[in-house]
């Protein structure tokens, strides 16, 4: 029991990471590159901290309110954001995120500027945390099993084929970005509930590149992929010292060794590879059988 | 008072515009969206800064931070983007191997420089201000646009002048086509990508000069400026690199004075996220890459 305490923390901030991760991912597995995620969950967390720390409401009402803000607000960037491709879309949703913060930084009556907001009431437990990062990971993975997994697979694959199937690129789009700012939303206020204090600057470049770098790892089809990258990205740095006053470079490494050698992921590459040993070894039975039918 | 903010603005802005030239040559030649080019430009200031403190004059380290990060950026080339422009998605690929790249920088000179902000012996410009038609110039700021106006001017006479620029702007215009024409497109990459180091390095010790401070986080917000004058001038646009460059120099440093603190970042970000969706290639792009950039 006392291995469960003393790593406690640490599972606290894989969960809350993993739920990052999967606001991520589900924009990319659609094959939208958008990087808004900090954004969002910035939103989320700030509308969250908001309604508990100044008007005394309950997580579960905040955490809904950040889940509907994070929605709207997933989907109105989807809106503007049709036009633009790849790393256009990424530029924008960058600009986004910036904008975000500095209105954090600046609208100090509503946010508290610089300093952010403390003395939140802390009110979500790791029972918590593990609750709703297995209900995402339900609905994710029921999604997967769907028509509509199948069709965000052919909109990340390729689009034009896509729209040649009859698939409206724009609705589903619109639909990986609202489920994205919810998701997003959802686990900003989780975290608001969580850290006791939030400021601008963590919802910074860093957090962008910890989320996106987690999906990269892990992988961007199956929804055990950015679970798998948050939790290397999370535990890997507690390893050990020199691995902790080191962690950009580890992390640095990882992700371009993996983008080189192993671009679908960890996660999408190993079952990727199973799939090729299970086909091989299904057309080697076959061919032997081929064999032994023409022999006299 | 104003012409005197405009021409610091000005000054600033050169620098802006040395820094997105060599981004925006790179991603206007290669479509290689080169997050790392920040971290070559902090790593720049490193180079400058090691070798004033090694006793040597301040033209040996704008020399020696010129090659420095020319070299790195050759070396990032051949080692991160070489290997992925083969891959399926290589825009995609081409960020996240970069985002890596820049994390591995930014730990090396997190420990060079134990994370302190460094800064240039004083004394190593003269600080007497030159009196110009009422306006206070600073011997610093005369070395800086000389610096400036004679990269830029070469930079202009090497594309536009040389055999060597006409097969940069082949690559540009056409790859494949410019294989067929018998330019070897490797020497092209390694040409580009000396280029956009060397200007970043340079830009980075005029940074650290005027700015007097050098970190490991210098980086950051000149990338996320470079954005800005990427979208603002138009891809692969150095008129409008320079142009949006100096501008934005002037727009913030005025803001600086007449705003109240934070509100130019609020403005410079919805200004660039509008712009994406207006004129997404810009106000000086080719009408023609419109398509490479935009649905539709």
């Amino acid at each position: 029991m006392s291995f469960v305490y003393a790593y406690q923390p640490l599972l606290d901030l894989l969960l809350i990471n993993a739920g990052f991760a999967l606001s991520q991912y589900v924009v990319l597995r659609a094959g939208v590159f958008s990087i808004a995620t900090p954004g969002i969950v910035a939103i989320g967390a700030y509308t969250a901290a908001i309604m508990m720390a100044r008007h005394g409401i309950s997580i579960w009402g905040a955490a809904a309110a950040a889940t509907a803000a994070g929605l709207i607000v997933g989907y109105a960037l989807s809106i503007p954001l049709a036009r633009l491709r790849g790393p256009y879309q990424a530029i924008a949703t960058l600009a986004f995120v910036q904008f975000v913060i500095a209105f954090a930084f600046y609208a100090e009556p509503l946010t508290g500027g610089a300093p952010g907001i403390d003395n939140i009431p802390k009110q979500v437990s790791t029972l918590g945390l593990l609750c709703c990062v297995a209900a995402t990971v339900y609905v994710l993975s029921s999604i997967n099993q769907t028509r509509l997994g199948r069709i965000f697979d052919a909109l990340r694959q390729d689009e034009a084929v896509a729209a040649s199937l009859g698939i409206s690129i724009w609705f589903h789009h619109a639909l990986a970005f609202a489920l994205s700012g919810a998701i997003g939303g959802l686990f900003g206020a989780l975290q608001a509930g969580y850290v006791y204090a939030i400021e601008p600057q963590q919802y910074g470049f860093a957090m962008l590149t910890t989320t996106l770098a987690a999906v990269i790892l892990g992988g961007r089809r199956s929804v055990w992929g950015p679970i798998a990258g948050a939790a290397i990205m999370t535990t890997l740095p507690e390893l050990g010292r020199s691995l902790a006053d080191n962690r950009l470079l580890v992390n640095g490494l990882l992700l371009t060794l993996i983008i080189i050698f192993l671009p679908r992921g960890l996660v999408d590459g190993l079952l990727f590879m199973r799939d090729r040993r299970n086909d091989r070894a299904a057309r080697d039975q076959a061919s032997l059988k081929i064999q032994k039918t023409a022999q006299p | 008072m104003l012409a005197q903010q405009l021409f610091n603005g000005l000054v600033v802005g050169a620098v802006y515009a040395l820094f997105a030239l060599g981004f925006n040559l790179v991603f206007g030649v290669h479509k290689i969206m080169n997050l790392a080019h920040g971290a070559v430009f902090m790593i720049g200031a490193f180079a400058g800064l090691f070798t004033v403190n090694a006793g040597l004059p301040l033209w040996a380290a704008l020399i020696f931070a010129t090659v420095c990060s020319g070299l790195l950026a050759v070396v990032t080339e051949l080692l991160v983007f070489r290997p992925l422009r083969s891959t399926t998605e290589a825009e995609f690929a081409f960020l996240i191997g970069s985002i890596g790249v820049d994390m591995i920088l930014v730990n090396i000179a997190l420990r060079v420089s134990d994370a302190r902000t460094l800064r240039f012996p004083f004394g190593i410009v003269p600080v007497e201000p030159l009196v110009l038609f009422g306006l206070r110039i600073t011997p610093l700021q005369l070395i800086i646009v000389g610096a400036v106006v004679f990269c830029a001017a070469a930079l202009a006479w090497y594309l536009h002048r040389t055999s060597y620029g006409r097969q940069v702007r082949a690559v540009s215009n056409n790859e494949r086509a410019a294989i067929l024409l018998g330019v070897e497109p490797r020497s092209v990459y390694f040409q580009t990508f000396f280029i956009s180091g060397a200007l970043a390095g340079i830009a980075g010790v005029l940074i650290g000069l005027a700015f007097n401070s050098i970190s490991f986080t210098m980086g950051e917000p000149y990338m996320l400026r470079g954005f800005v004058i990427l979208i603002l001038g138009g891809l692969g646009s150095l008129v409008g690199a320079v142009t949006a460059g100096l501008a934005l120099g002037m727009v913030q440093t005025v803001a600086a004075v007449y705003l109240p603190v934070g509100l130019s970042d609020l403005i410079v970000y919805s200004l660039l996220f509008l712009v994406l969706l207006v004129r997404p290639n810009g106000f000086f792009g080719d009408p023609v890459a419109d398509a490479r950039v935009a649905r539709r």
